[in-house]
C-alpha cells in the first residue's frame, strides 16, 4: 500500500514465521510430553494407591450399636426398657451463626445452661468434621413439633432418634435395677481389646445395679455397616451391613408389686427392705428409700439436679441402705440363741433371773437391758431363750455372749452370711463386720475384751450388718439351715439362671435339728403371742402386729432390733436429759418369714427392714414387715392358707403359754 | 501482484470460493466434538443439574453461531478496527475497575444495563493478539527494539488493568497471548531468553515481599500438598485422587466416585479434567488432549497458510493461547503447576469464556477464508 511495504522481504518474513511455528512446535511436544508422562504416572503407576486413597475417602465401616437387652421382674413387667427418643443435634460446619441458632432454638426448646455449656464443651473437643453434635436429648412432643415446623430457619439443626434407656418405675428400682449411663474414659480403659471393639458403637454401659452387674448379658454384640460417604461425611448409601446382635433379655427376682408394696410400707420413713425367696434365694424385693429417678442418669444429669441428690445429707438418696451395714441389733439374737444350743451352752430348760442388767465379774460397769428404760424398771424375772427371743431380754444375751465368747459367736454367725457378701450377683453389697479377736487387733491394733462381746451379743458395738445380710439369715432361719445364696438374676431367654457357685456355701447343720424349730416357735411368738396377766410374757411386735389384724391367718415368725445410732455413747443415751434429735433416735430393725409353721405350705418369704431413725423395731419396722409378707403371701401369691391355720395358731400361742 | 483490495469478494473460483460461507468443516468439527465433551463432562460433575447443562448448551449455541458470524467478517475489516476494538476493550476494563462485581474473589465482572454480565477481560486473551499483530504487521519483521518495547506496553496495560481485577490467572493468559505473538513475529530469542532470566531472579523477590498470603499458599502446596492436606492441599491431592483412581479405562460415565461425593472441588470450573480422567480415565483423558492437539494443528496450518504477516500473527496467536491455557489448566489439575484460576476451555462451565474462545474460533475460519481467496488471488 504504502512505499514501506515494497521493502518487505514477504517471503523472509514467511521464512521466519515458519522456523518460529517449528520453534513453537518443539515446546509444544515437550508440553504434551510432561503432561502424557504425569498422567501415565497417574493412573498407570500409581492407580493402585490412588484407587485404594478413593475408596478410603468414601468407604467408612461404621459400628452398628447393639440394642441392650431389656430386663423384666419375675412376673414379666418391663422394669427397664429401650424407648426411642429424639435428641436435638446441631452440625457445626452447617451453621452460619451459631449464636443467633441457639437464641433462636432457646425460643421454643427449653435449653438451659448446663445444656449449652456441655454442648460448647463437645464443641472445643476434637471431632469428627460434619458431625452432630447433642444439644438436647429427649425432646418433648411439643418441642418436636416446634423444631419440625420452623426446619427451614435452622440449618444444621437436626432431631435424631435414638433408643433409650427408660426406667418405667424411676425411683421404685433405682438401687435395685440400678441405671446406664454415658461411658467415660475409665470405664474404655478397663475394657480390654475385644470389648473395647464391641463397644465402639455403644454410648451407654451399665453404672449400677443389676445393669452393671449383668452388663456382658444386656449389652449384646456390636455390628458393622461400609458406608459410601460424600466430602460432608453424610451417608449416600450403605454397602454392607452385618447386623448387630441384640443383648439378652433378663428376668429377675424382684417382684415389682412387691417392690412397690415394700417402698409404700414404709412410709414416709427413709429406710431399706430386703425381700428373699427362701426356696431359691431370690431376691423378690430390694428397696432403699428415697430412691431417686434413675432415667435423670442415662440422658446426663444436670449439675443442679445432681448436686440437690448430693447435697440432701439427711435423706441422702443415692446411698443404697439395702446392702450397706448398720448395726443389726437385736435382729441377730434368733442366731446367737441357735449358737447357745448348738455348742450346748444353753438347752431348752435353761433360764437366768433377769434383773434388766448384766455386770461382768470384777467389773463395776452394768449393761443395761437398754431397751427397757423407759419402763417400769425391773427385768423379765425368769427368763429361758424363747422368752429371751420374743421379749428380747438383753440380759439373757449378755450372759450367753459372755458364756460363749466372741470366737464362737464369730464362727456360727459366719455361716450365716454376717461379715460376708454371700450374694451372688450383688458384688458391690457390703460386707458389714463380724468382729472377732483378729478383726480388731487388724484394724484397731487393740486386744479383745470381754466387754467387747458383751456390746456384740446384742448387734452392737462393732457388729455391722446390711439388711441384704439379715434377711439371708432369716432365709437360712426359714429353711432350717438350707443356706440360698440370695440373686437377682431369675432367667435368661426362658431357662433358669445357673450360677456354678450357688452350692459353694455349706448349709448350717445343727447339733439337733429340732433347734429351728424350737426358733421358728420362738420367733413367731415375737408376733403372736398375746398379752397376759403373766408380767412381760406377750411378743415385742405383737402389740402392732398380730393384735392391729385379727384376722391374719398365717404365722408370721420375726425378730425386732432397736439398734442406737453409732455416736452417742450408750450412758448418754440413756440419760432422760438428752433431747435427741430426729437423726438420733434408733434405727428400727425387724427380720421375718412367712408363713411359719404351716403344715403345708413352706415359708415363701424371709425379709428384713430397716428403718432409719425409726426408733422402735416393733412399733415401726414390725408392722412395715408385716404389710409386705400380707402383700406377698395374700395379695400377690394369693395363697391359699386357711388349711385348719386355727389349729397351728392356737398351738403357737399355747407353747408360749 | 501483492497489491489488496478490501472488502470485495474475488471473483468466484473454485469449488470454495464465492459466496459460500466461510466455515472450515475440520475446526467446526474439532470444536464441535469439544463442547460435546464439555457438556457431557458437566452432566457428570454437576450430577445431571439439568438447569446447568441446558445453560452451558444455550452458550455453546450462541458461541457457535457468534462463531460463524464472526468467521463471515472481513479480515482487513478487523486489521483496520484493531486499534479500536483494544481501546474499546481498555474501556471496558476500566469500567469493571469503576464499577465491576466481584464473585469468586476476582473483581471482574462487568453487569451493565440491558445486557447480561459479561468478562471484558475473557475477551482481551483474542482482543491483545489482534492488536498486537495488526501493529507488528504494520512494519517489517522482525520488529526492532523500541517496537517491542511499544508492544509491550500495548500487553501490559490490558494485564495490568486485569490484576487490578485479582484476576492473575486471565492477566497472565493476556499477557503470554501478547507474548506469543511478539515470539511469532520473529522477536530476539536473546531478548526473550534474557526477559526469561530476569523473571526467574524476580519472582524469589515477588513472593517474598508481593505474593499474597492465597498466592504463597498455593506455590507452597505445590511443592508439597501433605503439609496441609485438609487445607490449601486439599485440592490437588483430591484432583489427582480422582485422575489416579481413574486408572486405564475409567470408573464409567457418571460412576466417579470423587466427582459423584463431591470431592472434587470446582469439578464444574477450574477442576472439570480430574472428573473427566476419573470416570473416563486415561483413554478419555488422551482422547480429548488429542482433540486439543487437533485443534492446535488446525490453528497452526491456518496460521501458516495465511497470505500475510498479520493474519499468521493473528491466527497463531489465537491458537497459542488456547493450547497455552489447555496446558496450564491440565498441568495444574494433575499438579505439575501451581493452582492458578484457569478453566479448561470449551469443556468448564462458563459464560464469557466459551463465548470469547468461539469468536477466536470465528477469527480462525476468516483466516482461512481470506487466505484462500488470497491463494487465489495468487494465481
Amino acid at each position: 500500500m504504502t512505499s514501506r511495504w515494497k521493502f518487505r522481504d514477504h517471503e523472509a518474513e514467511g521464512r521466519m514465521f515458519n522456523r518460529r511455528v517449528n520453534l513453537v512446535l518443539f515446546f509444544v511436544f515437550l508440553m504434551l510430553a510432561t503432561l502424557v508422562a504425569k498422567l501415565v504416572d497417574l493412573q498407570v503407576m500409581q492407580y493402585e494407591y490412588f484407587a485404594a486413597r478413593s475408596d478410603g475417602n468414601r468407604l467408612h465401616v461404621q459400628y452398628v450399636p447393639p440394642e441392650r437387652g431389656v430386663i423384666y421382674d419375675r412376673a414379666g413387667t418391663l422394669i427397664a426398657d429401650n424407648t426411642p427418643v429424639y435428641n436435638l443435634t446441631i452440625v457445626p460446619e452447617e451453621v452460619d451463626d451459631l449464636e443467633a441458632t441457639l437464641g433462636y432454638l432457646a425460643g421454643f426448646v427449653s435449653l438451659e445452661a448446663d445444656d449449652i455449656e456441655t454442648f460448647e464443651d463437645q464443641l472445643r473437643r476434637s471431632r469428627v468434621p460434619y458431625s452432630s453434635v447433642p444439644l438436647r436429648y429427649v425432646l418433648t412432643e411439643e418441642e418436636k413439633y416446634r423444631v419440625a415446623v420452623n426446619g427451614h430457619r435452622l440449618p444444621g439443626v437436626r432431631m435424631e432418634p435414638q433408643l433409650m434407656r427408660h426406667y418405667p418405675f424411676a425411683d421404685l428400682t433405682a438401687h435395685a435395677v440400678g441405671y446406664v449411663s454415658h461411658i467415660n474414659q475409665q470405664e474404655l480403659d478397663a475394657l480390654d481389646e475385644t470389648e473395647f471393639e464391641n463397644y465402639g458403637g455403644t454410648t451407654h454401659i451399665g453404672k449400677t445395679g443389676v445393669e452393671r452387674t449383668y452388663e456382658h448379658l444386656l449389652h449384646g454384640q456390636v455390628g458393622y455397616e461400609t458406608v459410601e460417604k460424600n466430602n460432608r461425611g453424610r451417608v449416600t448409601r450403605v454397602l454392607e451391613r452385618t447386623e448387630a446382635i441384640r443383648g439378652r433379655d433378663i428376668v429377675l427376682h424382684l417382684d415389682y408389686q412387691l417392690q412397690r408394696a415394700a417402698e409404700e410400707a414404709l412410709g414416709d420413713y427413709r429406710g431399706a427392705v430386703v425381700a428373699i425367696e427362701p426356696a431359691s434365694g431370690g431376691i423378690l424385693a430390694m428397696v432403699s428409700k428415697p430412691g431417686f429417678d434413675p432415667n435423670l442418669f442415662v440422658t446426663g444429669i444436670s449439675n443442679r439436679d445432681y448436686g440437690a441428690l448430693v447435697t440432701d445429707e439427711i435423706n441422702t438418696p443415692l446411698f443404697d441402705r439395702s446392702t450397706n451395714p448398720y448395726p443389726p441389733g437385736s435382729t441377730i439374737k434368733p442366731v446367737l440363741g441357735l449358737a447357745g444350743l448348738h455348742f450346748g451352752h444353753i438347752d431348752y430348760q435353761f433360764t437366768i433371773m433377769d434383773p434388766g442388767w448384766f455386770r461382768l465379774p470384777g467389773v463395776s460397769y452394768r449393761w443395761n437391758n437398754w431397751t427397757m428404760r423407759t419402763a417400769i424398771g425391773g427385768g423379765h424375772g425368769e427368763t429361758d431363750l424363747r422368752k429371751a427371743i420374743y421379749q428380747s431380754s438383753d440380759t439373757f444375751f449378755y450372759q450367753l455372749g459372755h458364756t460363749m465368747g466372741i470366737d464362737q459367736i464369730h464362727d456360727f454367725m459366719s455361716l450365716f452370711g454376717f461379715g460376708d457378701n454371700l450374694a451372688l450377683d450383688i458384688n458391690y453389697a457390703r460386707t458389714g463386720v463380724l468382729p472377732s479377736r483378729d478383726w480388731k487387733m487388724e484394724t484397731r491394733g487393740e486386744p479383745w475384751y470381754p466387754g467387747d462381746t458383751i456390746n456384740s451379743s446384742i448387734g452392737q458395738g462393732y457388729m455391722w450388718a446390711t439388711p441384704l445380710q439379715l434377711a439371708t439369715a432369716a432365709a437360712v432361719i426359714a429353711n432350717e439351715g438350707r443356706m440360698v445364696r440370695p440373686r437377682m438374676l431369675k432367667s435368661v431367654a426362658g431357662e433358669l439362671w445357673d450360677f456354678p457357685e450357688q452350692h459353694s456355701v455349706p448349709d448350717v447343720l445343727l447339733e439337733d435339728p429340732d433347734y429351728w424349730r424350737y426358733m421358728r416357735d420362738a420367733m413367731t411368738m415375737v408376733v403372736h403371742r398375746p398379752y397376759s396377766n403373766v408380767f412381760r410374757d406377750y411378743g415385742t411386735a405383737y402389740e402392732y402386729t398380730a393384735r392391729a389384724d385379727p384376722d391374719m391367718n398365717y404365722l408370721l415368725a420375726g425378730k425386732t432390733g432397736t439398734a442406737q445410732v453409732v455416736g452417742i455413747d450408750q450412758s448418754i443415751r440413756s440419760s432422760e436429759d438428752i433431747r435427741v434429735s430426729d437423726l438420733n433416735k434408733d434405727h428400727a430393725l425387724f427380720i421375718a418369714f412367712a408363713p411359719a409353721a404351716h403344715p403345708v405350705i413352706a415359708p415363701q418369704i424371709a425379709l428384713a427392714v430397716f428403718v432409719e431413725n425409726g426408733e422402735s423395731g416393733s412399733a415401726v419396722a414390725g408392722p412395715v414387715a408385716k404389710r409386705i409378707s400380707d402383700a406377698w403371701l395374700l395379695d400377690i401369691l394369693d395363697l391359699d392358707l386357711d388349711v385348719e391355720p386355727a389349729v397351728e395358731s392356737s398351738e403357737a400361742g399355747r407353747v408360749g403359754e | 501482484m501483492n497489491s489488496r483490495t478490501y472488502g470485495q469478494a474475488a471473483a468466484p473460483q473454485g469449488r470454495w470460493a464465492g459466496r459460500s460461507p466461510n466455515v472450515d468443516i475440520g475446526l467446526l468439527l474439532i470444536v464441535g466434538l469439544l463442547s460435546i465433551f464439555g457438556l457431557a463432562a458437566l452432566y457428570s460433575a454437576s450430577d445431571g443439574d439439568s438447569v446447568l447443562i441446558q445453560r452451558q448448551a444455550a452458550i455453546t449455541g450462541l458461541g457457535v453461531v457468534a462463531m460463524l458470524v464472526v468467521a463471515q467478517l472481513d479480515l482487513r475489516l478487523v486489521q483496520r478496527f484493531a486499534p479500536h476494538i483494544y481501546l474499546g476493550g481498555l474501556a471496558l476494563l476500566a469500567l469493571v475497575l469503576a464499577f465491576g462485581v466481584e464473585a469468586n474473589g476476582a473483581r471482574s465482572w462487568l453487569d451493565l444495563p440491558g445486557l447480561p454480565s459479561f468478562q471484558p477481560s475473557e475477551l482481551m486473551k483474542f482482543v491483545v493478539p489482534g492488536m498486537l499483530a495488526a501493529y507488528l504487521a504494520s512494519q517489517p519483521l522482525p520488529p526492532r527494539f523500541p517496537r517491542i518495547l511499544v508492544a509491550g506496553l500495548l500487553v501490559l496495560l490490558p494485564a495490568g488493568l486485569i490484576v487490578l481485577q485479582n484476576d492473575l490467572g486471565t492477566a497472565m493468559l493476556v499477557a503470554m497471548a501478547g507474548f506469543f505473538v511478539l515470539l511469532l513475529a520473529g522477536m530476539s530469542l536473546r531478548l526473550i531468553a534474557f526477559g526469561g532470566l530476569l523473571a526467574l531472579l524476580a519472582s524469589p523477590v515477588w513472593f517474598l515481599f508481593y505474593a499474597q498470603e492465597h498466592q504463597k499458599n498455593r506455590i507452597r502446596s505445590f511443592v508439597d500438598p501433605y503439609n496441609d492436606p485438609a487445607g490449601a492441599g486439599y485440592n490437588i491431592i483430591q484432583s489427582q485422587i480422582a485422575i489416579g483412581s481413574g486408572g486405564v479405562t475409567g470408573k464409567g460415565f457418571g460412576e466417579g466416585d470423587q466427582s459423584r461425593l463431591d470431592f472434587i472441588p470446582e469439578s464444574h470450573t477450574d477442576f472439570i479434567f480430574a472428573v473427566i480422567a476419573e470416570e473416563f480415565g486415561l483413554a478419555g483423558a488422551l482422547v480429548l488432549l488429542g482433540l486439543f492437539v487437533l485443534l492446535l494443528w488446525r490453528g497452526l496450518r491456518i496460521a501458516v497458510n495465511a497470505g500475510d504477516m498479520f493474519a499468521r500473527l493473528l491466527a497463531g496467536g489465537i491458537v497459542l493461547i488456547v493450547f497455552f491455557n489447555v496446558y496450564v489448566n491440565m498441568a495444574m489439575v494433575i499438579g505439575l503447576l501451581p493452582v492458578i484460576g484457569l478453566p479448561l476451555p470449551l469443556i468448564s462451565r462458563g459464560g464469557t469464556a466459551i463465548i470469547a474462545f468461539f469468536i477466536g474460533f470465528g477469527l480462525l475460519m476468516s483466516i482461512e477464508a481470506d487466505s484462500r481467496k488470497g491463494s487465489a488471488r495468487n494465481r
